[in-house]
Parts: structure tokens; C-alpha cells; sequence
């Protein structure tokens, strides 16, 4: 029997697909990468989990784990064949309101969550701006982040317990309510590790207590210069905001063309901060970074007056790459990190390499953090295109590597950004992180050749020993 | 033993407060750590590594035939102030390190009573400060490690950068680790701007900390129960006024429970009032509400096994972090059971195959 046979006795006729076009709706996720899957599966329960990476076991094929499709970095993407599998149908949920954590279902989307907690007075702080679709098995798969993590950290920090299937198809249950587990934190190690140590098939997920008032306010600035010494400054101030992200000039007039919300068009850039906390601790707050940004030459500052304005300001930056349509059919997103003092120098050179490539670029980003979002907008069947586009990119990312920084700051490595490793570690760190997946995942059937570039683990330590002996020994 | 190597003698010293060994070594750089990791591995013989006695107790350790000092690795190779990290040596003092970072109104948030502790220490051990209640543990401050493993490679793992997810999370991995992968030997930490003001609110119960929106930490001690709140004047202000309690300036951390034996029960954070109940009167102790950790000190191990059914049935954990030599007379440290032991032993024995660093330390025989 053939494996997409016995995958239909396991789950049933229903959950196995194999026709083209449905393997062709799997064969991406919300990246560029295209790849082509065998079958997709969809397991109603853990046990199916454990039973499709049983029988992916036995024949050697491959297993890529899917949750909404909305991952930039191709981890989704079945560029090895094999089985997709798509978690949406686990969608449990357990809201524990005394101990303030959920057993959520990976196939639950993250806003789902969030409004269910509200109901408690609670909320799950990693907000990805994709949270209207992404599941939480995706946000665990990638460590998620959004502009909330700079006070409350990515998705990793708010991870209790996994419930996950390893190789072998062994169902195990990590971490719990109770702090500190004993012994290696794997649960750490799998939240981040996209799909190639095992299958989450269920996350106890922290909720923290919904904010008593909260302060939304949009200060517009005459250079990227000013917006982000406010930034530095309003930190060196003892205030972490729960949000703090830049528009740059050409990203507002395209998001106010589309969304008509009066934001300051003439301004080098927008800056959007958030405040939460007690009523007095946010006005107070707020009358801090008002006059940081205007001692910094703001040219207006803006606080939202009710919930309907917060929610508009907040739709201008989560909705900004849908109003990008206006301007070309398709974008590319990147997602790269540097040191916060060095924001504005890497702004200035991804500009200068937009320039010298002739792209459309715009700039919105987590400016708290340091996490930059280039997206360049462009026609994919402008011929020559996706060349200029990806070597763009690859730019981009090398000089953020050079200013300090790191490949990427929330979307992750999968396939994208794989061979770009090398560009961050040494062959020796890569092969420590081969050795992590290996000791995870020996066989090597969970989402195969993604993270880590090919030859990782082959690292020879000939030359080593000799190498690392320190000063003066004698040899 | 046979007599070390010429390289590795020129690093002996000794190591006031350390247990006895054959060798004692205080590397200067991480080459020095990989090469006595190295001729460790090779003589299969155990290495313990010392930083300042951060729950030196804790577990079982076998006699060393090493202690590895950190003490030579202390230094502050960069700190950043306007990017919250610091990248600093592991055998470095957490005092010194947090009373440098106040100069410029800025806390790693490690421990806040950490006694000769290092940094290292801290992260092996996965000890973390009051504070986690509001800005969570030990292991969302490192954001980038430099690791000497059990065979002697020098890895890192992370990034400089407060946000990241380039590659596989070898950082949070170590923390709690017992270096059972490899010897920490420093980190880059990720900062916290500490705002202007500060007080301590001396509540009647817990449940008084509810009043004000996610206080920094809720201790409850044998004296009393304190609200830990920081913020803007106007913040600190109003919040002291809602708990309705006697105000100190500042924060009054409380010290570390007194007794022969340390321990630590974690339950579901709910349970952490219960827990309390379930202390005989004589132990010493500090309850993190919100979080459900108890920090306890006892002159013995009676009750401790009842209390340690209790927790495990309520899926927590009890964990003695301190013992006299010889004092648990076949007490577990651990109890319980780990899960998915192979895979935890596979890693182990990747990075740490001739398993020389702090044998025995961890659960389940690891």
C-alpha cells in the first residue's frame, strides 16, 4: 500500500488530499518559495498527527507542517515533496482564568484566542500583524513576534507547555503551569525551530491581564533622524512602551490614500506609540514621550480621544501592506533586525540600495526593537524583476548583518534565508545546531532542508584542535 | 590522578569556597575553558564548574576531579545602554554587574538578592529574580551565548539584538542547564530601563495586589505581604494609594530563607496561597504570587516528601536547591519523572559525550 493509502485509512477519505490543484494551493505559503507536495493531510486529533508521522517514517517521505500559510520565509513551503500537513482542524481551547494560561489547539488563530480571552479580562500578547489568519501552532513554529513583543517579548516568552509529536511518533507533553520545569528546556528549543524538530499539535500559552487604560498617540517628524532619537530617548527615560512603530513618508501616503485616516503626509516619518498601565501611569506616560517627540522637532502629536481613533491609527499600521496593491500587483516583505542605534544609518543604505536597484520601496517597522520591514513593491511580469528584487534583499540583509544585527527578527529562516546562515554563524555554531535537530529529529522527516544550509553537520574538525589551543602552549 | 598537562598547570590556583578537587583551574579566555574541557573529556574526568555557589547544592554532584573557576571571566566587552544589551563574561558578579548597569538607570533584572552569585551561575542554574512576575524569568534576558561544549568546541548561539530568531534557540537552552551541554562563558543580556520611581506597599494578603494592574512582584514572606511597584511619580503615586497600605521608598527585597536546606516548590500559580498553607511554621520562606514558586529553607528534610505529593499532583514540582554534604540520606533532589528522557540524553551526548561537566547535577540520571 502506498503511503497517501494508508495516510486515507488513518484519517479518513476526507482529510487526505492528493488532487492537483489542492496540492497545488499547498505547495506555499505566503512566500515567493514555491514547492509541490505529494498529499495534504488534515489531523483532527494528535493521534492522526502520530499516526501521519508514522507512516512518513516508514517511507522516508518528508513532512511539512502548515498552519494558515502565512509564513514570509518558505518554512511552509513542501520544496522536498512530501506530506503537508495542515493543523486548522486542532482548534481545542482551554482557558485556565485562575491560572491565567490556555491550552489552545496549534490549528487556533491567534485573534480567536484573543477575543476569547478578552472575555476573562485577558489577552495573549504576541499580536503578529498577520493575527487575523496565523495560527497559534504557526506563531510556536516561528516565534512570532509583532509590535507588542518589545515590552512583553516574542513568542517564546509567553510559552508554558507543548504538546508535541516527535520522530517515532511519540506524543510527549512539555513544560506546565507550574514555573521552572526540571531538566533541558526542549520546549524552548522546539518554539522557533519551524516545523523541523516535530509536530506542536497543542500550546499552554501565558495570558496576561487586558491593560486597565491604554494611550495610542501618532507623532509625526520632519527626518527619520528625530523619530528615532524620540525612540532611544523615550526609553533612556525608564518608559518602554507596549508599542512603538515608524512609517516612513512614502508608507503613509500610501496607507492614507487608502485609508483616508488624516495621517500627517508631509512628515519624513510617523511615529506610533502606545502606552498601557493604570489611568494616572498613562497619562503621565504619554505627556513624557508628547514632549521628548517635540523637543525632538514633532511637528504634531496626536493622542486618540476613543477607541474608534486608536483603532484607525492602529488599522494604518496593520493594514498598511494590504494598501500597497495601489501601487504595484505584488511585494516582497523583509524582516531583519540591527541594534536600535543603528536605525537610522541602515534605513539610509536600504534606501540607497532601493535607489540603485530603480525599486519602489516603503519602510513600516517595529522601530523599539530595531526590526526593519522593507517591503519593495514591484510587477512580477516586469521582465528582469524578481532578480532586482532578491538581490535587493540579499543586500539589505548584509548590511544589517554588517551594522550588528541579525537575519531576521520575527519571520524567521525557513527556506529564504537559509543559505544567509553562514553569513551569521561559523561552520562550528552551525553544526551545534545541526547536532540540535539531529538529536531531535534523527531520521530527518520533519521539514527537511529548511533553517539550517546544506553540509551543516559536516563539519570537519580537522584543522580545531590545533587552532583553538591557546597562547604560549607548548606543541 | 596522573599530573595535568604543562598548559593546563600554569592555570591552577586556588579557589577560596570551592569544594576540594585534584585540580583547581581558573581559565583566562574560553580557549583556556575548551582546552581543560578537552583534557577532561579525554581523561574522562569530572569538571565542575564554579562561578560564586549559585545553589551549589543543588542536585548530586559526584567528587570533582576538577573545579573549573569562572573567575577569570569577568569582563564587560560591550555594553550599550541605548540598546539594552550588554555582552559581559560569566564568571562575572551579578552585584557588581546590576550595581554598574544603575549608574545609568538600567537592571539585567537577574536576582535581586544574589549573594556572591555570577552570571553564569545564574543562567546554569536557571535561577531568576523576584521580578519574573512582571518581566518574566532568567531565560528572556539571554539573547546571545558563547558556549564552551563538554568536548571542547566554542559555539554561539542568538544574537546581539533584543529581537531574533536567526537559527535554533541555543541560548534559552542553557538556561537551567546545569551545563550539562556546555560551559556558558558569556552572554549578551538584554536590558531593562528602570523608570524614575519606586516604592514597596505592605499589603494584608495577595489578593489586596490585584488593586493595581501588574505589579512588579507580590512577596509574601514570614513578616508580611509586599506589593514591589516601580513607574513614573504619577504612577508609583496612584498605585500606592489603591493597595492602601504602609509605603516604603524603594524596594525591600527580602533575603534568602534561612536553613540547612534550601528548597523550592513550583506549583500552577493559583496554588501559590495554598502552598503556603502547606508549610510547617518553622520553615523559612518567600512566596512569588502570580507566579507559583516558594522559596523555602528547612533545618531537615521532614514533610518533604508529603509536600513534594502534593505538588506533583498538582502537576509542580518540588526541588532542593540546597544540602549540606551528605544531608539528603537518598532524597531525590528532582522527583518526578522527565519527559521525552531519550531525546534529552541524545542532546547531551552531542554536546557533552564524555559527559564531564557537572555529572549528576541534572534529573533522571543526565
Amino acid at each position: 500500500m502506498g503511503y497517501v493509502d494508508e495516510l486515507r485509512q488513518v484519517l479518513g477519505e476526507e482529510n487526505v488530499l492528493e488532487e492537483p490543484l489542492e496540492l497545488h494551493i499547498y505547495a506555499k505559503d505566503a512566500s515567493l518559495i514555491r514547492g509541490q507536495a505529494n498529499a495534504v493531510a488534515f489531523p483532527q486529533n494528535v493521534e492522526d498527527v502520530a499516526g501521519i508521522v508514522k507512516i512518513a517514517e516508514a517511507h522516508k517521505v518528508p513532512i511539512v507542517a502548515r498552519g494558515a500559510g502565512t509564513g514570509l520565509a518558505a518554512g511552509a513551503s513542501p520544496t522536498e515533496g512530501g506530506i503537508v500537513v495542515v493543523t486548522t482542524a486542532l482548534k481545542s481551547m482551554e482557558i485556565d482564568v485562575e491560572n491565567r494560561t490556555a491550552w489552545v489547539g496549534a490549528g487556533v488563530i491567534n485573534l480567536d484566542l484573543t477575543k476569547a480571552a478578552a472575555q476573562y479580562g485577558l489577552q495573549f500578547a504576541p499580536d503578529p500583524s498577520s493575527q487575523s489568519a496565523c495560527t497559534i501552532g504557526g506563531n510556536v513554529a516561528n516565534n512570532s513576534g509583532g509590535p507588542h513583543c518589545l515590552a512583553e517579548g516574542s513568542t517564546t516568552s509567553h510559552v508554558l507547555g507543548l504538546e508535541v509529536v516527535l520522530a517515532g511518533g511519540e506524543v510527549v507533553v512539555l513544560g506546565g503551569q507550574a514555573p521552572d520545569p526540571p531538566g533541558l528546556d526542549l520546549k524552548g528549543l522546539i518554539v522557533g525551530s519551524e516545523g523541523t524538530m516535530g509536530i506542536v499539535t497543542r500550546a499552554l500559552v501565558r495570558l496576561i491581564p487586558l491593560d486597565p487604560d491604554v494611550r495610542t498617540m501618532l507623532m509625526a517628524f520632519p527626518s527619520v533622524e528625530s523619530s528615532a532619537t524620540t525612540v532611544s530617548q523615550v526609553i533612556a527615560a525608564g518608559v518602554v512602551p507596549a508599542a512603538l512603530e515608524l512609517m516612513d513618508k512614502r508608507m503613509v501616503e500610501v496607507v492614507e490614500n487608502w485609508l483616508h485616516a488624516g495621517l500627517p503626509t508631509e512628515a519624513a516619518a510617523v511615529l506610533l506609540a502606545e502606552v498601557v498601565g493604570e489611568t494616572e501611569g498613562v497619562e503621565a506616560e504619554a505627556g513624557l514621550i508628547a514632549d521628548i517627540a517635540t523637543s525632538n522637532g514633532a511637528t504634531s502629536v496626536e493622542v486618540a480621544e476613543t477607541e474608534e481613533h486608536r483603532a484607525l491609527l492602529w488599522k494604518g499600521r496593520k493594514s498598511a501592506f494590504g494598501a500597497i496593491a495601489q501601487l504595484a500587483p505584488d511585494y516582497y516583505l523583509h524582516d531583519a533586525v540591527v541594534p536600535r542605534t543603528r536605525l537610522v544609518e541602515t534605513m539610509k543604505a536600504v534606501y540607497e540600495i532601493a535607489d540603485r536597484y530603480d525599486l519602489t520601496m516603503l519602510n513600516v517597522f517595529h522601530a523599539g526593537d530595531g526590526n526593519l520591514h522593507p517591503l519593495i513593491a514591484f510587477d512580477a511580469s516586469e521582465p528582469d524583476i524578481n532578480q532586482r528584487v532578491h538581490d535587493a534583499g540579499d543586500e539589505i540583509v548584509a548590511v544589517c548583518l554588517k551594522n550588528g544585527g541579525a537575519l531576521s527578527g520575527e519571520h524567521g529562516i525557513g527556506l529564504e534565508k537559509r543559505d544567509m546562515m553562514r553569513d551569521n554563524f561559523t561552520d562550528l555554531d552551525l553544526d551545534a545546531q545541526a547536532r540540535l535537530k539531529e538529536a531531535i529529529d534523527p531520521g530527518g522527516v520533519f521539514n527537511p532542508n529548511k533553517v539550517l544550509p546544506a553540509g551543516s553537520r559536516c563539519f570537519d574538525f580537522g584543522g580545531l584542535r590545533r587552532q583553538e589551543l591557546p597562547e604560549g602552549v607548548w606543541v | 590522578m596522573t599530573a595535568p598537562p604543562v598548559h593546563l598547570a600554569r592555570l591552577e590556583t586556588d579557589v577560596p569556597g570551592a569544594p576540594d578537587a585534584p585540580l583547581k583551574l581558573v581559565p583566562r579566555n574560553p580557549q583556556d575553558v575548551a582546552s581543560i574541557l578537552r583534557h577532561a573529556s579525554d581523561k574522562g574526568l569530572n569538571v565542575q564548574v564554579w562561578g560564586g555557589g549559585t545553589r551549589s547544592g543543588f542536585g548530586a554532584p559526584p567528587e570533582p576531579d576538577i573545579v573549573m573557576s569562572m573567575q577569570g571571566l569577568v569582563e564587560v566587552e560591550k555594553w550599550e545602554p541605548d540598546d539594552l544589551t550588554l555582552v559581559v563574561g560569566a564568571g562575572a558578579s551579578v552585584e557588581v554587574i546590576e550595581l554598574m548597569l544603575s549608574e545609568r538607570n538600567q537592571t539585567a533584572v537577574l536576582p535581586e538578592v544574589p549573594g556572591a552569585s555570577t552570571i553564569g551561575g545564574v543562567i546554569a542554574t536557571g535561577a531568576s529574580g523576584f521580578r519574573r512576575t512582571r518581566l518574566y524569568g532568567t531565560r528572556e534576558r539571554v539573547l546571545e551565548a558563547t558556549v564552551v561544549t563538554g568536548d571542547g568546541r566554542i559555539i554561539r548561539g542568538g544574537g546581539r539584538v533584543v529581537k531574533n530568531v536567526t537559527g535554533y534557540d541555543l541560548p534559552r537552552l542553557m538556561v537551567g542547564a546545569f551545563g550539562s551541554l556546555g560551559v556558558v562563558v558569556s552572554v549578551c543580556l538584554r536590558l531593562w530601563p528602570a523608570p524614575p520611581d519606586r516604592a514597596t506597599v505592605t499589603v494584608g494578603t495577595a489578593d489586596d495586589a490585584q488593586r493595581v494592574a501588574r505589579p512588579l512582584a507580590v512577596l509574601e514572606d514570614r513578616e508580611s505581604t509586599r506589593v514591589f511597584i516601580w513607574g513614573t511619580t504619577a504612577d508609583v503615586a496612584a498605585k500606592a494609594a489603591k493597595l492602601d497600605g504602609d509605603v516604603d521608598e524603594g524596594h525591600l527585597w527580602p533575603s534568602d530563607p534561612d536553613g540547612e536546606f534550601g528548597w523550592s516548590l513550583r506549583v500552577p500559580p493559583a496554588l501559590t496561597a495554598e502552598a503556603v498553607g502547606h508549610l510547617r511554621d518553622s520553615w523559612d520562606f518567600v512566596a512569588l504570587h502570580g507566579v507559583g514558586e516558594l522559596r523555602a529553607a528547612s533545618e531537615g528534610l521532614d514533610g518533604a516528601s508529603e509536600l513534594r505529593g502534593w505538588a506533583e499532583a498538582v502537576g509542580g514540582h518540588l526541588v532542593v536547591t540546597r544540602a549540606p554534604v551528605g544531608g539528603l540520606d537518598g532524597f531525590d533532589p528532582w522527583g518526578g519523572s522527565l519527559p521525552a528522557i531519550d531525546v534529552q540524553r541524545r542532546l547531551i551526548a552531542e554536546f557533552d559525550p564524555a559527559r564531564v561537566i557537572n555529572p549528576g547535577r541534572l534529573p533522571g540520571g543526565l
